[in-house]
């Protein structure tokens, strides 16, 4: 099935499309100009066209697009209740629900659910008045709730500096998911709460299964976020990184790309590398045939993904690249977009 | 009738539409007509802070911002704040 990509970016939204045979990319935007897309996704029960989408002038809403990126609606005001002295910072990442619902994370560490299409957004009260919120604290990216993941009936989330929590009643309440997760920063250096999770993901084939790339490791834990095993120490040049990406088939198959540290945003050693794990992160493999050695590059949180075809991200210089699935070249599919904010793969 | 011109982005948000002629006897009465609102004002009901609104080509935040009266002839230009260099 033909693979769009859908590329949030500082300046707006690109749909990147594969030419004939898989190669001469074809880029359609900027949709949503004046917008910085933190996320985009499309639906795959309805096709629908989503958008984080945030402006330092008018806020932080959500867009959605019923004929890809043609014509566009902007949901209702997305606020925040009085009574908890918040107020919406950001909109970060869309995830489809489980029935007809959609979910949407944001800043300050919040967690809505729509019923009608992304139009209108309800506040998830669990998460908003947590009794841990008060020992939650923003990152380098504000307290961003960027990690959705539904799957069995259990909902996990990850905020960043929070950590990640699991809910299996629907999202009224929130366990914290953080046992043996550093977080070097913290006076504790293992807190129940408080971790800088930068991406956490579920597999679909075996639903105990989580990984997640933090601020402070590479961790996994197979029994849906009890206990986590740190992985870093097994062959990557960095314990640092944001994207995350999984294998559409294989759970023991992870793939990160590693920043120097949190103080330095770049890939170590002057290289763009993506390391490959096929044996559940016991031992990390570097895979960069085709990208170049001298890079200092960065990928955010969102700007990475996977589908059934292969791995894509996207570089704060502006780089889609693009692999097969299981292996091969790296491509460079298209090059001097705006800074990548967001990289997803969709079927349509 | 005021005359009131929005900023490419609102006016892209607005249907491509950049100037509105509405029946409005202060700013903010004209404001909350725009199909454009909830990107002026946050939930809480307050101007957006780098939303800038001029009157006949005078701050209206130097004035009576929501409060200030319009004319038949008023023309009132939203602006985003001056940021990025």
């Amino acid at each position: 099935m033909p693979v769009l990509l859908p590329i949030g970016t500082r300046k707006g939204l690109f749909l990147v499309r594969p030419g004939n045979g898989g190669s001469d990319w074809q880029v359609e935007g900027p949709l949503l100009p004046g917008w910085s897309v933190y996320h985009a996704i499309v639906d795959p029960r309805d096709g629908v066209l989503y958008a984080a989408t945030n402006n330092p002038f008018y806020g932080a809403t959500v867009h959605r697009s019923s004929d890809l990126g043609k014509n566009w609606e902007r949901a209702e005001e997305i606020g925040l209740p009085e009574d908890s002295g918040l107020k919406l910072n950001a909109t970060w990442h869309i995830e489809p629900g489980s029935d007809a619902e959609l979910w949407l994370g944001g800043d300050p560490g919040v967690l809505f659910r729509s019923d009608d299409g992304g139009l209108t957004w309800e506040v998830n009260r669990g998460l908003l008045e947590h009794p841990t919120r008060e020992r939650w604290q923003p990152g380098a990216g504000g307290m961003c709730c960027h990690s959705i993941q539904l799957v069995d009936g259990t909902m996990y989330i990850a905020i960043s500096a929070a950590g990640a929590f699991r809910s299996e009643d629907g999202g009224e309440s929130w366990t914290p998911i953080n046992k043996d997760v550093a977080a070097d920063f913290h006076p504790e250096k293992y807190p129940e709460v408080g971790q800088c999770v930068h991406k956490l993901l579920s597999h679909p084939a075996r639903p105990d299964r989580l990984w997640q790339q933090n601020h402070c490791g590479v961790y996994r834990s197979d029994d849906r976020g009890d206990n986590w095993e740190r992985l870093d120490g097994n062959g990557l040049p960095s314990d640092f990184g944001f994207g995350l990406a999984l294998d559409a088939e294989d759970p023991d198959v992870a793939y990160v790309i590693p920043e120097v540290s949190g103080e330095q945003h770049f890939t170590p050693d002057g290289r763009l590398g993506v390391y490959r794990t096929g044996d559940g992160g016991a031992s990390w493999q570097l895979t960069a045939n085709g990208l170049p050695e001298r890079a200092w590059a960065a990928v955010l949180r969102e700007g990475f993904a996977y589908d059934e075809g292969g791995l894509y991200f996207g570089t704060q210089s502006g780089s889609v690249w693009t692999a097969p699935r299981g292996g091969g070249e790296w491509i460079e599919a298209v090059r001097d977009l705006p800074p990548i904010l967001s990289v997803e793969a969709a079927a349509v | 009738m005021a005359i009131v011109l929005l900023p490419g982005t609102l006016a892209a948000e607005a249907g491509g539409q950049k100037r509105f002629e509405l029946d409005a006897n202060t700013v903010g009465e004209a404001l909350r007509q725009l199909p454009v609102t909830n990107l002026l004002f946050d939930a809480s009901g307050e101007l957006r802070r780098l939303v800038n609104v001029y009157v006949d080509g005078v701050d209206a935040r130097g004035g009576r911002l929501l409060d200030e009266p319009l004319t038949e002839e008023s023309e009132v230009r939203i602006v985003g704040a001056v940021a990025g260099g």
